[in-house]
């Protein structure tokens, strides 16, 4: 497929997605982003929907109300929500009769459901969480962790989406000026800043000295950010821009950064990248980090969060469930389809997403160590957002980008603006028509 | 009050069968009264209905969510550590104990339990009774195992038939054009597996060795036919279901045996036959008559043999049989012995209404008994069943605890086939009411006839020479249930038609 060059300034849409030309030391550090490779087997126009084989013999697609996974699992959350004892032990009898993460999609999310509401129904959330948080801290090491992003962003866009929406509006806020400093709060390993770089690299004018302060939270990320790093430095030194990179690893939350602490410097333009990031402050504190962002005068602030309630409604545990059960429904249908069946990448996915799902189901609020995991829709961060800041609509450029990024992936994926009247702002990834991650851009 | 015994009439009729004897071997252990507690074992039912203690059950359940257990015993999760389900301390059950196996049966009996409500109740869910299923079959197999798991084996199957819409069976269709027992598309051997007449003829041979259920329905009818024409020159019986006949062989040796100087009576029975059924396995009712014959000759008995043919509705025309002033006339109704067809309850109405127009001196009834439903719809009558035959296989397995194969084979020939069927029988008429054939003859005026002293010692006689977990019941004058420990598995009742000036 060709891709659709952006009008303006060079070919800013080709250079997102690096072709075989590139030089080896280049693909080498480039290979935490997606898209390294050669783009044949991603090329899969609208016409085939290759979905993966289902280990039930029925072949039906999973999620939608008339599983009996869904089934199951509602019913035991209502039962918990009742405290019917006798209908708990049932269901979550015949849930683990049922359930496997190695099964089917029901059977997956019957299995990391169960977990939770095994979980709630005993009281058990936060040690369960923290043992998992634990075990899968222990197993990830740099190379697993850049492989499973790796094909992650090779086979869905989930990620890259955001990526792309964010660096170009990055990209124009910051158009013209020399220092450059992006505060990037984010768990994802730097697999967002190759292409800019790049494209900061290739500019006809002076090359900007960029500066990029990483602010970390997930466990997982802090212990591979060294070598992170490093790469990033060589990466920077091989396109030749002037390169300052900085981890910041050891807060607790987020409302405890400090301009000094991230080292903001008068001079700076200062660009804030926050992606996954807002969902993992406590409910209670979103307006004041969201202040506090706004204290650090950014030119542009870029939010990208997936598209999903679990902050309106969690002191209603059904209610709260159920749209647990969805997004994740929606999410596994996707990885199912994404990968092959056999790939431990998506094993992993499904695993981080059990511990999230535990997370929000099964444990008590005050809890801080920034891993809160209670999302919010677009429209409702964008209300928040509001009370500091104004929203920035992506260019048209940015959005052929993000156009052309979605024709590389299987065909189920697509773009769509938000309406703009309810305060809602930003772009919305959309996975068989059903809205998942949300991509949006603000200044002061 | 205790009558006389007439040493005439306590003949026992153990000769006219087969030549091996059985030696009943008495288990010592092994007394798992898997009979008895039944009802505390599940707890989605709606107790109201069925009535038992919730408690037992209960607290095992609380201990193993306490242990961490329950997530454990899912044998499929691998020691993985990097996704641990265990929130707490766990607690790995050895399932090579004994306490496994009751596990283990535990666990079968409430997925089962779970796939029917699946099936019928009130949330209905074909999917998941499905995936239910889907598990069942995972854990079990129709050869190996325990009871529970072998009869489970069945039970899964039997669903799987009423989950397809394959397993059903219908009114005239007979044993060996149907489902043939457990797996039969998975079989290893053969898919299109079907019973072999040898297969047939042995299983239904050991389960006469090994059971008394075919004999208890038989001599019972029996002596009650016995006394109930001892004067008399000439016999009628009509036989409902006639088989193999082997019912008759020994009333027939008994007949000519009679003593007290009365002649030796004249003997006609008219076998009902069902057009358009081949009975492959069994026989004709024409070969059954030729049995009888020959062997009523061979004893000296005067003997004549007719058939009586149904249409394809099976409706019993009384004016069909010949009758002959002055005979006695019998209606033999055996209906659930284990080895036999299913038979619609439309062609036993007919039977037994018009039975009532002949004014039969006697009525033998044989059938299974099945316990109390109240209103526990298709799931309760599925756990009764399930109960019914876990006392079956349990019975077998007592008294012949090595012979493995041989009860297998009987489970497989007999017995899985009879659960199909009955299944799929519970699964028609669910929402209405089961009513036992000794009712509907009650309701329709039959008047019982008291079984004898004789009858009664005889079939403890029966029972004494196999294990001494059958029991036999009196449960009202005219009508004796043998049952395996606490569960009444048959029942045989005697009746005469309401204006008979005889009795």
């Amino acid at each position: 497929m060709r891709f659709e060059f952006s009008r303006g300034s060079s070919q800013r849409g080709d250079r997102f997605f690096p072709s075989h030309q590139q030089s080896n030391d280049q693909v080498a550090a480039i290979d935490m982003q997606s898209n390294s490779s050669a783009t044949t087997n991603k090329n899969q126009p609208q016409t085939s929907h290759t979905s993966t084989s289902r280990s039930s013999d029925s072949g039906e697609a999973c999620g939608g109300g008339n599983k009996w996974a869904s089934k199951l699992l509602s019913e035991c959350a209502r039962a918990i929500s009742e405290k019917d004892s006798s209908k708990i032990h049932h269901l979550l009898w015949m849930l683990n009769e049922l359930a496997s993460p190695y099964g089917d999609c029901d059977q997956k999310l019957a299995s990391y459901f169960l977990q939770a509401l095994f979980c709630k129904a005993t009281d058990s959330g936060q040690r369960c969480f923290k043992t998992l948080a634990t075990v899968a801290e222990k197993s990830h090491s740099f190379d697993s962790a850049r492989k499973l992003i790796l094909k992650f962003q090779e086979v869905s866009p989930w990620t890259t989406f955001g990526h792309v929406a964010s660096n170009g509006a990055i990209l124009e806020a910051l158009d013209g000026e020399s220092k450059l400093h992006i505060i990037d709060i984010s768990n994802t390993f730097c697999t967002q800043w190759p292409t800019l770089l790049e494209a900061l690299a290739t500019r006809n004018d002076e090359t900007p000295r960029l500066k990029l302060t990483v602010v970390v939270t997930a466990g997982i990320v802090k212990s591979v950010m060294k070598e992170v790093g490093q790469r990033m430095e060589k990466f920077a030194r091989l396109m030749g821009v002037p390169f300052e990179f900085n981890v910041i690893s050891g807060l607790n939350h987020i409302g405890e950064l400090t301009k000094e602490g991230l080292g903001v410097r008068e001079d700076e333009a200062v660009a804030i990248n926050c992606v996954g990031a807002l969902r993992r402050v406590e409910v209670d504190e979103r307006s004041s980090v969201i202040q506090l962002l706004r204290s650090l005068s950014p030119r542009v602030v870029t939010i990208v969060e997936e598209e999903a309630d679990f902050s309106s409604s969690r002191y209603d545990f059904v209610r709260c469930f159920e749209e647990c059960l969805r997004f994740y429904t929606l999410y596994f249908e996707m990885l199912e389809e994404s990968f092959v069946p056999t790939s431990n990448e998506r094993l992993m996915l499904e695993r981080e997403s059990s511990r999230n799902i535990v997370r929000v189901l099964a444990c008590d609020e005050e809890n801080g160590g920034g891993e809160c995991e209670r999302r919010e829709r677009g429209i409702q961060w964008s209300g928040r957002l509001r009370e500091a800041f104004s929203p920035v609509g992506f260019s048209d450029d940015v959005v052929d980008d993000v156009r052309a990024l979605l024709k590389r992936y299987k065909s189920g994926w697509a773009l769509v603006l938000a309406q703009g009247d309810n305060h809602e702002s930003g772009i919305y990834l959309t996975w068989k028509e059903e809205p998942v991650v949300w991509a949006s851009a603000w200044k002061p | 009050m205790t009558m006389a015994i007439d040493g005439a009439q306590l003949e026992l009729y153990f000769s006219g069968y087969s030549s091996t004897t059985t030696t009943a071997t008495i288990s010592t252990e092994n007394d798992h009264d898997r009979g008895g507690n039944w009802n505390g074992w599940s707890p989605m039912v709606d107790w109201e209905a069925l009535s038992g203690p919730l408690d037992d059950f209960q607290d095992l359940i609380d201990s193993m969510m306490d242990d961490g257990a329950l997530m454990n015993q899912s044998n499929r999760l691998t020691p993985d550590t990097s996704n641990s389900m265990s929130a707490s301390g766990t607690v790995i059950v050895d399932e090579e104990t004994s306490c496994g196996d009751d596990l283990k049966g535990l666990r079968l009996v409430h997925l089962l339990i779970a796939a029917a409500e699946a099936l019928t109740g009130l949330n209905k869910n074909r999917d998941l009774a499905r995936v239910i299923l889907v598990r069942l079959k995972e854990l079990v197999s129709p050869n190996d195992g325990t009871n529970m798991e072998r009869l489970a084996a069945y039970f899964t199957d039997a669903l799987q038939g009423l989950l397809e819409g394959t397993g059903g069976i219908h009114s005239n269709k007979h044993h060996s054009e149907t489902n043939n027992g457990p797996y039969h598309h998975h079989h290893r051997d053969d898919p299109q597996q079907r019973h072999h007449q040898s297969d047939v003829l042995g299983a239904f041979q050991l389960l006469q060795d090994m059971s008394p259920y075919v004999k208890f329905g038989h001599f019972t009818a029996n002596q009650a036919i016995l006394e109930a024409v001892a004067d008399d020159r000439r016999i009628h019986i009509v036989d409902y279901d006639i088989m193999e006949g082997i019912q008759w062989a020994s009333l027939m040796q008994a007949l000519v045996s009679r003593k007290g100087g009365r002649p030796t009576p004249h003997l006609r029975i008219t076998a009902l036959s069902r057009s358009g059924s081949s009975r492959r396995f069994i026989g004709t009712v024409q070969e059954t008559g030729r049995r009888l014959v020959a062997f009523a000759a061979s004893i000296g008995l005067p003997f004549s043999f007719h058939q009586c043919r149904l249409d394809s509705d099976e409706t019993f025309r009384p004016s069909a049989l010949k009758l002959v002033r002055g005979e006695a006339l019998v209606m033999n109704c055996m209906l659930h012995l284990p080895h036999f067809s299913y038979r619609a309850p439309d062609s036993v109405t007919s039977f037994l209404s018009g039975a009532k127009t002949l004014n039969p001196r006697l009525l033998t009834m044989v059938e299974e008994e099945v316990g109390p439903i109240g209103d526990g719809g298709f799931v309760g009558r599925f756990m009764d069943s399930l109960h019914h035959y876990s006392a079956f296989y349990d019975s077998l397995e007592a008294g012949f605890p090595m012979q493995g194969l041989a009860r297998g084979l009987v489970e497989r020939v007999i017995l899985g086939p009879r659960i199909s069927w009955s299944l799929a029988r519970i699964y028609r008429v669910r929402g209405e009411e089961a009513c036992p054939w000794g009712v509907w003859l009650a309701a329709g005026g039959f008047q019982p006839v008291k079984v004898s002293f004789a009858n009664h010692c005889q079939a403890k006689l029966l029972l004494g020479v196999f294990n001494d977990g059958y029991r036999v019941e009196e449960v009202a004058s005219n009508r004796l249930v043998l049952g395996w420990k606490s569960r009444r598995l048959l029942s045989a009742s005697i009746w005469t038609s309401p204006s008979d000036p005889d009795l």
